[in-house]
């Protein structure tokens, strides 16, 4: 999966916008939206907040887990535990990159969060590779890891998976029953 | 003895202090907590200090000598009265807390924080006897004037006199409460042995002073005072050894005489602060005291010894049962100290004040009262008295009512204070005005919610505007005047149309505008000399008045204008406001003028405003929002109470705007004050309405607030409609839908809690309609009595909405006669009669044709044009038309009920509509074959008793020719004639009734059949209305065959329109089975 992929889905969550244009009710195939009135909060996908935004038609309000001070306590919180801690919303990162890229203006301390983001980004990814390796050294047959989300799921899934099924090949090469070298592909 | 106290004066820092008077009296000395040592001559002379240490905490003074015990642990001495330091006597291992020299001056015995008491020479401060045993910080130390005995206290609760040759104990009483420190004691306990003869101990304990009697050591007797209440700090013997002076924490001071134990004196400390130090002059006739907070006072005019004049009766001027609260000195009758007075030191105020807060009986009972009374000589005593009372009676008489309350301010709904730098302006529905008033510069920015309406606008403030409107089609500004320049009112008309998109007026000098509003095309502004005026938007000026106090707020609405202002002053925080409501359409009139404003208890006004609708409210500073109810007589109804969503005391919401559909309450929640700070941008949020009905908790009160919220909620649509707007009918009826079923929820719960009298009086608020759902519901669950009131109430209604109908009618026969005529032309053809035949029969005339409208157009009935049979045809039809218009969507339903309770109603003798009229026809039907006319007859002059009786005979004879002709037409229109629901529910099941009951006459055949259809599912009618339907519009009517087809009678009623889906003839409703 590619990265534009998951943020393609990440842009159907939703976000609280101020319009300041006049709609009724609008029909779409995903659901209904709107009214829209102008100076009246209305929840909308992100991808038309952005395009709002960007037509200059609406403020976008961040959304309630995207505060300093939350995400201050969500990054000590994930540096002290060892297991992945839930996480404010299951495309936290995206929604942070593509929220802070187009409408900073309308999200107080938008540099700080980035920051803090950034970090609590960085601890899980690093939690994960640790677990990836003790995972491999270790040849666990399961693991289960909670509160992972999609981008960071895919920054390792092709990594981990083809190093897998290498290693299952020559593991396999290495019983004596298959010194017929017959292997399937994956 | 009357003493004066003199007014206290300030010595030393807070703290303790120590107070002595040197060996001739002449002087008095304090120290204090600032390290100083301070000399007075007299209470009014500027001090000369000495500065012994950084604190001072005791001093003594004897032959030219001052000893201090000061912060550094030490006890120095000081020559006096030059201060000289003289040497340190001696030193603790903490600091001294009391020093005292003996009677001779030879010695000075010590005691300090660490459990020590010292004794040490004066002469050679070598020579000192330690004095070991207390187990707490010492308090106090005094000397036997006879130099044998030490008595101390200290904090661990005892008090010890110990023999200071032998360094012993001699008798250790535990008098005191247990403390660990000087500071923490709540008594300092300094004790006195008495001068002279030596023969007594004064020790004080709590509130009373011990007596102890030397060699004995018995505790001989107890000083004390009813009125003591706090702890005795201090106690000092005169001179004289007669009497005993003591200062108390709370700073009362009492002077007693100690061979009769009576209280002789009584003094408060001026502020009440404890004193801690106290001094008797060697002359006796003066006592110094200190208090905790550094001040020196003086008790002047004591010492002069009591002489033994019989008590005066003085009990005849006062109660008898002051004695319980009088010294024992008064109740023993003899009372020789009082009688001192004559010597009329009749000091006044300055001992009478004090005693102002004692009760009445204590001062009668206080001495200083007593003593002036005491005096033999009356006139003295008289003359006492009375300055005596003088200063007791009341000062002059406070006003205790109600206090007026400070009318509020004019200000605008919808912005900040004024006094703030960064200020919105106006907050509503259209957009916002900000205004920025810092020293730099003043500026106005507009911003527009819908950025359709205008762009956002920032001018500079150069004329200092105050106060601002924004409306969709101006921004509308008012500054106050200066001393140059008049108030001005300026308009910025972005939605004009020519090239000039501003205007200013001024107002007149000594005007200032005070409140401003935009309307759909006007300006109003309510200036200080108590005028509005109205200006259109675009400048001209238009009509003013005077209003009947200083505005607080306005509004303006499309062409409404709303105006609060001050009826009167209000008590006790109370605002007294009316309000007026005014109409500036083309017919100006006042709809609400000048009643009082209804506000919650001691709250004032902090938003008035329209709904986006219209509708009048306002919300108060107690977060009650109130609506103009205008159905219910223009009385304001509370919707909402914000507060309840507040979490803290201090949260409130600041109202922007209140809308009706959808039911928004649209304001911005504040945490801690009352209004938003411009930044950070505040968000808007929305809160629900909620009539504050009774138990909301429960199901019916649940019900009961939806249902008047509903209707609340929806007052604007009747009063819109009324003003000639358009109105969404869809809401409307979508509103009405809503309210019906909430009704019919209500019922149903009502009937279920067998409170059948409330079902009746729920219906009574229904409509037509539902009521029949009611009925239906109700004889289903078996509830006959419920069913038959419940009818009766549908007939009631059916005949209100006739006489309405009726009237409808005739306002629309006016307004549409050319039409009827070319009508009548297309129904020439018309063959049969419908069933509102019924109705023309009653009016008259043949009703051959079979008129045929399509439904929902108009058709006249005329008395006058009944001549003519389309005429009557289509004059029952119209009405019939009428009706279905007049009840909206006409639906299957609604056509059976009418139908039904026209039939009862013809049993019973009752006009009815003219489905009624139809159904009235049905149920002839089946009797018109047998005997046409007569029934016709009486149903006709029962029914409409519209039009006169010669019509009826017209019909009668109509009626009689149409038996015969209409039969064979009866089979092609038959064919022809859509067939109502009830038709082809009978054509079914006609075999099975005719199976059931094979010797029914047709008739009867019918009546079964319309009781059973009855019975069934309103889905099924549906289902056969819409068959029907579907037959009707592609047939011509045909309504006559049926009654006169032998065969074919079909008891149905087939009606033109819509409506005309009516299944069911009911001819007996509360019988449903029949």
């Amino acid at each position: 999966m590619d990265p534009s992929e998951v943020e393609f889905l990440a842009e159907k969550e939703m976000v609280k916008i101020i319009p300041n244009f006049s709609l009724d009710k609008i029909y779409l195939i995903g659901g209904d939206l709107g009214p829209f009135n102008p100076g009246l909060p209305v929840d909308v996908p992100v991808w038309l907040a952005l395009n709002l935004k960007q037509r200059q038609k609406c403020r976008v309000i961040p959304p309630e887990w995207m505060d300093v001070e939350k995400l201050e306590e969500m990054r000590e919180l994930e540096r002290k535990e060892e297991a992945f801690t839930p996480v404010p919303s299951p495309y936290y990162m995206e929604l942070t990159k593509l929220l802070l890229n187009h409408a900073s203006d309308n999200i107080p301390k938008a540099d700080e969060i980035r920051t803090l983001v950034k970090d609590i980004w960085d601890t899980r990814i690093a939690k994960l590779r640790l677990s990836a390796d003790s995972f491999i050294s270790q040849q666990e047959a399961h693991a289960k890891l909670d509160n992972l989300t999609l981008m960071e799921i895919n920054t390792i899934r092709a990594f981990f998976l083809d190093s897998l099924n290498c290693m299952y090949k020559l593991r396999s090469n290495l019983q004596p029953g298959s010194a017929t070298g017959q292997f399937t592909d994956f | 003895m009357p003493c004066e106290r003199k007014t206290m004066r300030y010595g030393h820092s807070e703290g303790h202090t120590e107070v002595c008077f040197d060996d001739t009296g002449k002087f008095i000395v304090t120290c204090g907590n600032d390290g100083d040592v301070r000399i007075w001559e007299n209470l009014d002379d500027d001090p000369k200090f000495i500065t012994v240490g950084e604190k001072a905490y005791s001093l003594a003074l004897k032959n030219g000598k001052l000893v201090t015990a000061s912060s550094n642990n030490t006890v120095q001495i000081h020559t006096f009265p030059d201060g000289d330091p003289d040497g340190i006597l001696t030193r603790f291992t903490t600091n001294a807390t009391h020093v005292t020299f003996n009677s001779s001056g030879s010695r000075v015995a010590a005691g300090s924080s660490d459990f020590m008491v010292k004794v040490v020479e004066m002469s050679d401060s070598s020579q000192q006897k330690t004095l070991r045993g207390h187990e707490a910080p010492v308090l106090s130390v005094t000397f036997d004037p006879k130099d044998e005995f030490l008595a101390s206290s200290s904090c661990d609760g005892s008090v010890v006199v110990w023999n200071i040759e032998d360094q012993t104990q001699v008798i250790s009483w535990p008098l005191l409460q247990k403390t660990n420190d000087v500071s923490n004691a709540s008594s300092l306990c300094r004790l006195a042995w008495q001068p002279g003869a030596a023969k007594l101990l004064a020790v004080p304990v709590e509130s009373k002073v011990h007596l102890y009697e030397r060699g004995s050591w018995d505790h001989v007797s107890t000083l004390s005072d009813d009125l003591l209440t706090q702890p005795l700090n201090v106690v000092v013997w005169s001179p004289c050894g007669r009497f005993l002076a003591a200062g108390s924490v709370g700073g009362f001071l009492n002077v007693w005489d100690v061979n009769s134990k009576l209280c002789i004196e009584r003094q408060k400390h001026e502020k009440g602060f404890t004193v801690c130090g106290l001094a008797w002059s060697p002359s006796g006739s003066q006592i110094a005291y200190t208090d905790t907070e550094g001040c020196l006072g003086m008790l002047d005019g004591l010492g002069t010894p009591p002489t033994d004049k019989p008590a005066k009766d003085y009990d005849a001027l006062f109660d008898d049962d002051d004695d319980g609260v009088m010294d024992e000195g008064l109740s023993d009758g003899a009372s020789p100290v009082k009688k001192a007075v004559a010597a009329d030191d009749e000091e006044d105020d300055d001992f009478l004040m004090p005693l102002t807060p004692f009760a009445r009986h204590a001062d009668t009972g206080s001495l200083k009262l007593g003593q002036d009374k005491f005096g033999d000589d009356d006139d003295d005593a008289g003359s006492a008295v009375l300055a005596a009372a003088a200063p007791l009676l009341p000062p002059r008489p406070v006003y205790e009512g109600p206090l007026p309350s400070a009318p509020q301010k004019a200000f605008q709904p919808g912005s900040t204070p004024a006094h703030l730098t960064h200020r919105f302006m106006m907050w509503n529905s259209v957009g916002i005005v900000r205004g920025y008033n810092d020293e730099q510069d003043n500026a106005i920015d507009v911003e527009f919610h819908d950025s359709a309406v205008h762009h956002a606008m920032h001018l500079t403030n150069s004329l200092g505007h105050a106060l601002a409107d924004l409306s969709q089609e101006a921004v509308l500004l008012a500054c106050p005047s200066t001393d140059e320049l008049a108030s001005k009112l300026q308009c910025l008309h972005f939605s004009s149309w020519d090239t000039n998109k501003e205007w200013m007026v001024d107002l007149p000098q000594g005007e200032d505008a005070r409140a401003l509003c935009l309307g759909q095309g006007w300006a109003a502004v309510a200036t200080s000399s108590l005028m509005l005026r109205l200006f259109s938007v675009g400048g001209v000026q238009r009509e003013m008045f005077s209003l009947p106090g200083p505005v607080v707020c306005m509004a303006g609405h499309g062409e409404q204008l709303l105006i609060a202002y001050h009826r009167a002053t209000g008590f006790d925080g109370e605002q007294v406001l009316g309000v007026q409501l005014l109409q500036l359409s083309r017919r100006k009139r006042q709809i609400i003028s000048g009643e009082p404003l209804p506000l919650s208890r001691r709250s004032h006004l902090s938003w008035l405003g329209f709904t986006a609708e219209g509708t009048p409210c306002y919300v108060d500073s107690d977060g009650v929002v109130r609506m103009l109810n205008r159905s219910l007589g223009n009385t304001w109804t509370p919707v909402c109470n914000t507060r309840d969503t507040c979490k803290s005391k201090s949260d409130h919401y600041w109202v922007v705007g209140v809308h009706e559909n959808p039911q928004q309450l649209r304001c911005i929640p504040c945490k801690g004050s009352r209004y938003p700070p411009t930044l950070p941008r505040p968000a808007v949020a929305i809160l629900p309405f909620k009539l504050p009905l009774c138990q909301t908790s429960t199901e019916k009160g649940q019900m009961e607030e939806q249902f008047w919220r509903s209707v609340l909620f929806h007052n604007h649509h009747s009063f819109l409609s009324s003003s000639g707007y358009e109105v969404d009918e869809e809401a409307r009826s979508q509103s009405q839908k809503e309210q019906q079923e909430l009704l019919m929820k209500m019922f149903a719960l009502s009937c279920k809690l067998e409170r059948e009298f409330r079902c009746v009086e729920l219906a009574e608020l229904m409509t037509h309609n539902v009521v029949t759902l009611a009925i239906r519901y109700a004889s289903r669950s078996r509830r006959l009595a419920l069913a038959q009131r419940l009818s009766e109430l549908a007939l009631e209604k059916a005949s209100q909405i006739q006489e309405e109908e009726e009237e409808e009618e005739e306002e629309e026969k006016r307004q549409t006669a050319g039409y009827s005529g070319h009508r009548q032309q297309e129904e020439e053809e018309g063959e049969e009669r419908e069933e509102e035949e019924l109705r023309e029969e009653e009016e008259q005339q043949e009703t051959e044709e079979a008129a045929e409208t399509k439904p929902g157009q108009f058709h006249f009935v005329h008395s006058s044009e009944s001549e003519r049979s389309t005429e009557a045809a289509e004059s029952s039809l119209s009405v019939f038309d009428v009706q279905v218009l007049g009840s909206g969507k006409p639906s299957a339903s609604s056509g059976q009920p009418r139908v039904t309770n026209i039939l009862d109603s013809m049993t019973a003798g009752r006009k009815s509509a003219a489905l009624g009229g139809s159904a009235g026809k049905s149920s002839k039907n089946p009797v018109l074959k047998p005997l046409a006319p007569r029934p016709k007859t009486k149903t006709q002059s029962t029914l409409l008793q519209l039009t006169g009786s010669n019509k009826t005979k017209k019909s009668q004879e109509s009626a009689e020719p149409q038996v015969p002709p209409p039969a064979p037409p009866a089979e092609n229109t038959e064919n022809q004639r859509p067939k109502t629901g009830f038709q082809l529910w009978l054509e079914e099941n006609r075999k099975s009734i005719t199976a059931e009951q094979p010797d029914l006459e047709e008739m009867d055949v019918i009546k079964e059949a319309m009781g059973r259809f009855r019975a069934l599912s309103a889905e099924e009618r549906n289902e056969k209305a819409s068959d029907e339907c579907v037959e009707k519009r592609f047939k011509r009517r045909d309504y006559s065959s049926w009654r006169f087809s032998g065969e074919e009678f079909k008891g149905q009623i087939s009606f033109r329109g819509r409506s005309a889906q009516l299944k069911t003839i009911h001819f007996n409703k509360l019988n449903p089975n029949s």
